[in-house]
Order: structure tokens, then C-alpha cells, then sequence
């Protein structure tokens, strides 16, 4: 029994002495906020952000609150405690979480804004493909569809919110009726799902088609909600094609329901470069250098950077994913990371 | 009051809510444009399936004198077994049976047993080793969502095979299948409840569980079965509940706890164990399902349906306390 116990000793101290040199090469460890892990897009980002800041040299830990904005304030906290070389932030509460942030930056430690951009304070660095922007790259696919399908942009269009505390779906909401304003022969009916929960997307639209048989496109603001539509479509004895339907996030689910003919197009969020975009500026926000404005090349997507009042930020275009372009490998849903190896921004 | 009055008015109390649910029917038929049709009342009927069957096991388990706060959890994770095994996309297996219809009883068997040894589990713990039940339940409402988060990694399930989503897809007599599945559940446990010893120990355990020893009736055997029933139906609500969305997502099924408890209580189910009947649950569930469809056809503005759902759930509640109040003058 001892010389077990003694062996299980010296393992563990084998492989504690095989992993200093590992921590010794890192350039510093990177806290990631994630606000969920019951979203895809989360998920993925978590992965993304992983692989691209070990390739920076940064060693990277997550911490997930489960969508409570309280448990994200502790988790800040708790973080600042511990002096990590960095924060990246996608934060539950775009406000809420602002006094958190300006006591990150207070003490040091740069906090990044990871896909939620928050306006209010500065921030060290935000990567965004912009939430509104979402709204208007939807806006922009509905009107062509209805356009086609109609003759002219006219209709009716069934939105399919998330929760409607969560400011994510809020914004793209508003976004994408800023932009439809400007077809006042559109009529929108908008929903939420609460919680972001599938089956609660399904009712909604079991019940509309039966209260608004003439909906002519369905536009959920997220590929999962997507699949619980298309199961309440097949119920109704709908064949692809008999609704049009879009959604956002670019999930691999949303992928999979454009080549099965029942989502007409995904408006992605392009997650690769996002994280890429992190790890590519992670130096110069760690050594607190001048992160100069223009345009960068992010997994060969033409990105800006401006300086804005909140700091600076890098904005990366939304991708529009319909049946022609769906098996592109540089869009996340595909589930191919790049393989090639980024470099940190001189 | 003479005899008559007070029957009359003790049919009345003892069917509440089923008046409460034609009650709100009326009105919303009258005042919601396109509400008064038979598709949306076929979609009410087809919206309440998973709910419902959800707040049999939990009935069960209150009617006891306990209480079963991982039931939601447990559909999460039964719905995600099933979406794993039988989805072609995603993270799905996408196994597939011949012949097809094989699909069907082993899918349902892996989310009943999948909820009902978890139930075991919850059982054993609280009956045997005397722990509370909100506290143990409560750490399996949380494990077992972490299960799912930790076996699906944050991804989903999707394309279930088509010989299990069928269930969701054909209809008799213009619901689908999986209604009258839920129908049948109340059925079969209705009359368990009323007409079996189990059901008739079940309640007395719940209204006095040493007066239901001491008359020899074996209670912690029972309680561990109602335990297990409620896990292995709420496995049963995971399965619905896939075959409605077609496969599973990390957070489906998120809500269904309250709203179950919801509709017990607002079918007659005192928290207190001992007094409830099933039929009152299911029409809980429908009056639930009327209120959540007249919301998706109100349009209100989106911040505004939760408050509007829980005004108009507390206003059943309080009409229930009103019925127990006028019950207890009669007396």
C-alpha cells in the first residue's frame, strides 16, 4: 500500500515537473468571461479563443455565468484577485457589468470586449461583428428575399426573438427593424422565445401559422430556434420551401437546415476571426501599447480598427450564408478551424 | 342552503379549474383576434403535451408529501440520451434500428430508464437516508444539467431519425401523437391514483406518513416508486420533448420547472401532500397553455409577455385560494 501511495506520488510530481516548463513559456494567462455554454456560438468561442491565444502565447481559462449577471460580477472580481495578464469579457449585461470593467482597468489588468460591445466605459480592446449590424445584414437578406418571392418588398415576417432580457436579441431586433422601417409594406410580428429555449420557439410558431397563415418569412435570432421552427413547420405538413426562413449566429445546425432546403439564409457571426482578432492584438493590450486604427487582414476578412470613445475596436463584417457559399470552410457552423497559425500585430 | 344549492356548488369547487380553463377560453375567444379556432386549440392541446406529462410525476411526488425540483433537469438529460443516440446531425450518433419502428420503444426505453434512475437515485437519498428532499432534488436539478452541458459539450442534437419524429409529425383526429400520448398519460395515472392501493397510499402517506405506517402500509417502498415514477416520466417529457424540437439543445426544457409546478397548484395539488387529483393538473396545464398562446397572439412588446404570464398565473392561483377558502365555509 505505501510503495502505491509513494508511486501515485511520484507521478504527480513527474507530471507537475513536466508541466512548469509549459507554464514558463507562457506569455501570461488570459481569463475568458463566457457569458453561456448552452449556445453553440459560445461553446465555439470558447475553443476559438483557446487555440488562437495559445498560438500568441497566452495560456487561456474560462469561466461560464450561466447567463446571471451577478455570478459574472463575482467572477470579475474574483479575476482582478488574481492578476491574470488579461480578461476578455463577453459580458451577460452590457451595462451591469461596467463598473466591473473600470475596476479591472484600474488595477492593471486590460479587459477585452469579446462580441458584446459595451460602449459606456473604455475598454482595453473590443472585437465585434456588431450586434446591430446583424440586425441590418438580416434586414438586407429579407428584403431580397421578400423582393423575390412578392415582386416588391411587401409581406409578413415572423420574428423569432431570444429572451427578452437578454440585450443580444434586443439589439439585433433593433437593427433589423431600423432598416425595415424602410418598407412600410412589411408588417413584423415579433416573439420571444424566453430563455432561449427551442421548444418555446416551436409554439410560437405553431401558433402564428395558425393566426397568421400569410407569414411569409420566419427570421429567428438563432440557428437552434431555427430547428425547433422547421419541426413546428413539419407538424403543420409544411414542405421546404413553403416559408422562407433566416436566422442568425451561423450555427452548425443553421448550416445543416440550408442544405436540407429549409433555411433560406444564416447571417454569420463570424466567430473565427472575432477570437483570431483577440489573440492577433493580445501583445500590444497586455503591454498596453498603441493599437493603431485602419484595416487589418483577419483570417483574410478586411477588418477595421477606429478609435473609439470606449477605446479601440475592431469591427469584422457579418457574412450572409445561403445555399451557393454554405460549405465554405471559413465559416464557423462548418466546424473547421483554420489551420494556418496567426501572428500577434507588430 | 338547501341540498341542492350545495351540491351544485361542491361540483363546482371540486372543478375549478376546468371552469377556470372554459372561463378563460371565452374571453380570450371573444377579445384575441384569430384565438377562437381549432388549430389553436389543436396547438394548445400539442404545446401542453410535454408539460403535462412532466406534472404527473411531479403531482405524484407533492401528492406523497415531497417534492421533485429536478424533473425539468431530468427531461433536459433524457431528451439529450435520445438526441445523441438517434440524431443525424449535430452531435447526434444517428444510430439507426432495422426495422425502423425499433427506434421507437428503444428510444423511449433509454429516457425512461435514464429519468428513472436518477428518480432511484433522488429516492434512495431522501427516503432511505432521510435527507431532505428539496435539498437532494435540488442538487439533481443542478447536476444533471450540468450532465447535459458536460455530455453535449454545449452542442445540439438535431435531425432526429424520422421513424421516432413521426410521433411528432402524424395526427389522429387533428392532434399529434404525441398529445394523445400525453392524454393517455393522464389517463392511465388518473386512474392508478384513484383506483389502485398505491395511489390510495400515496395520498394517505402525503396526509399523514407515521398515521400510514403505523396502519402497515409499507412507505418507504412507496415513496422510493413515486420517486422513480416521477423521474422515469419526467425522462418520458424528455422524450416528447425531442420529438417536438426534433433532437436536443444544451438548454432545452429551461422554465418547464416552474411552469409544472405552476400548473399543479393551480390543479388543486396542495403543496402540502395529500390532496390533488390528476385531471385537475392536466387541466392546470391547459389553462397554462391557453395563456401562453393568447401572449404569441396578443403581440405584446417582448418585455412585456413575463409579467403578463405571471399576473395571470397568480390570478389563477389566488382564484384557487378563493375555492379553498369557500370550500372550507361549506365544511
Amino acid at each position: 500500500m505505501k510503495r502505491i501511495v509513494l508511486a501515485a506520488f511520484g507521478v504527480v510530481a513527474l507530471a507537475m515537473a513536466m508541466l512548469t516548463p509549459a507554464f514558463a513559456q507562457s506569455k501570461g494567462t488570459v481569463y475568458y468571461l463566457v457569458p453561456t455554454l448552452l449556445d453553440e456560438f459560445q461553446t465555439g468561442s470558447v475553443s476559438a479563443l483557446e487555440m488562437f491565444l495559445k498560438q500568441t502565447g497566452y495560456e487561456m481559462k474560462t469561466l461560464n455565468a450561466d447567463n446571471k449577471t451577478d455570478a459574472q460580477q463575482s467572477q470579475m472580481n474574483d479575476v482582478i484577485a488574481l492578476k491574470p495578464a488579461a480578461i476578455v469579457l463577453a459580458a451577460v449585461d452590457f451595462n451591469a457589468l461596467k463598473p466591473s470593467i473600470e475596476a479591472a482597468m484600474a488595477a492593471g489588468i486590460p479587459v477585452v470586449e469579446f462580441d458584446r460591445q459595451i460602449t459606456s466605459t473604455p475598454s482595453a480592446f473590443t472585437s465585434v461583428a456588431g450586434t446591430v449590424e446583424i440586425g441590418y445584414v438580416a434586414a438586407e437578406q429579407a428584403e431580397k428575399l421578400l423582393k423575390a418571392k412578392n415582386g416588391s418588398v411587401k409581406g409578413k415576417i415572423l420574428q423569432v426573438l431570444g429572451d427578452p432580457g437578454d440585450p443580444y436579441t434586443l439589439d439585433i431586433q433593433k437593427g433589423f427593424e431600423e432598416k425595415m422601417k424602410a418598407s412600410p409594406d412589411v408588417t413584423i410580428v415579433s416573439l420571444p422565445a424566453m430563455q432561449w429555449e427551442a421548444s418555446n420557439a416551436g409554439t410560437i410558431v405553431a401558433d402564428q401559422l395558425v393566426a397568421n397563415p400569410d407569414i411569409d418569412l420566419i427570421f429567428s435570432h438563432a440557428a437552434h430556434l431555427s430547428v425547433a421552427a422547421v419541426a413546428s413547420l413539419e407538424s403543420a405538413g409544411k414542405k421546404p420551401g413553403d416559408i422562407m426562413m433566416m436566422s442568425s449566429n451561423g450555427a452548425p445546425v443553421g448550416l445543416d437546415l440550408i442544405r436540407k432546403g429549409w433555411l433560406n439564409v444564416e447571417v454569420e457571426q463570424p466567430l473565427y476571426a472575432q477570437a483570431a482578432a483577440v489573440a492577433m492584438f493580445m501583445d500590444k493590450i497586455v503591454n498596453k501599447q498603441e493599437i493603431k486604427p485602419g484595416e487589418y487582414d483577419v483570417l483574410h476578412l478586411k477588418s477595421t480598427v477606429t478609435n473609439e470613445a470606449w477605446g479601440p475596436n475592431i469591427k469584422i463584417p457579418g457574412a450572409a450564408i445561403d445555399k451557393s457559399n454554405v460549405d465554405n470552410p471559413a465559416f464557423w457552423g462548418n466546424m473547421k478551424p483554420p489551420t494556418e497559425t496567426i501572428k500577434a500585430v507588430e | 342552503m338547501n341540498p341542492r344549492t350545495r351540491k351544485i356548488l361542491e361540483i363546482v369547487l371540486d372543478n375549478l379549474v376546468w371552469f377556470m380553463l372554459l372561463f378563460v377560453l371565452i374571453v380570450f375567444s371573444i377579445f384575441i383576434p384569430n384565438y377562437f379556432q381549432l388549430g389553436i386549440f389543436a396547438n394548445i392541446i400539442e404545446a401542453s403535451s410535454v408539460l403535462g406529462v412532466m406534472s404527473i410525476g411531479l403531482a405524484l411526488v407533492i401528492i406523497a408529501g415531497h417534492m421533485d425540483l429536478s424533473v425539468e433537469s431530468v427531461a433536459a438529460l433524457a431528451a439529450m440520451a435520445v438526441g445523441i443516440l438517434f440524431c443525424s446531425a449535430g452531435i447526434g450518433f444517428g444510430i439507426k434500428l432495422y426495422p425502423e419502428w425499433l427506434m421507437v420503444p428503444v428510444s423511449l426505453l433509454v429516457a425512461v430508464a435514464v429519468g428513472g434512475l436518477i428518480g432511484f437515485f433522488n429516492g434512495f437519498l431522501v427516503v432511505k437516508l432521510k435527507m431532505s428532499a428539496f435539498i437532494i432534488t435540488l442538487a439533481s436539478y443542478i447536476w444533471v444539467r450540468g450532465l447535459v452541458l458536460a455530455v453535449s459539450g454545449g452542442r445540439s442534437a438535431q435531425d432526429l431519425a424520422p421513424a421516432i419524429r413521426w410521433l411528432g409529425i402524424q395526427r389522429l383526429l387533428g392532434l399529434p401523437l404525441t398529445a394523445w400520448i400525453a392524454i393517455a398519460c393522464f389517463v392511465v395515472f388518473s386512474a392508478v391514483m384513484a383506483k389502485t392501493p398505491f395511489g390510495r397510499h400515496l395520498k394517505m402517506i402525503g396526509g399523514n406518513e407515521t398515521a400510514t405506517y403505523r396502519a402497515g402500509i409499507r412507505v418507504t417502498r412507496n415513496l422510493v416508486i413515486a420517486f422513480m415514477l416521477a423521474g422515469a416520466i419526467a425522462g418520458l417529457a424528455g422524450w416528447l420533448l425531442a420529438i417536438r424540437t426534433s433532437g436536443a439543445t444544451a438548454n432545452l426544457g429551461v422554465g418547464l420547472l416552474f411552469n409544472a409546478f405552476a400548473a399543479v397548484v393551480i390543479g388543486g395539488v396542495s403543496l402540502k401532500g395529500g390532496v390533488g387529483s390528476l385531471p385537475g393538473v392536466y387541466a392546470g396545464v391547459l389553462l397554462l397553455s391557453s395563456i401562453n398562446t393568447a401572449i404569441n397572439l396578443m403581440g405584446l412588446p417582448a418585455n412585456f409577455t413575463q409579467v403578463v404570464h405571471g399576473l395571470l398565473v397568480l390570478a389563477a392561483v389566488l382564484l384557487d385560494t378563493f375555492k379553498q377558502n369557500l370550500r372550507q365555509r361549506l365544511a
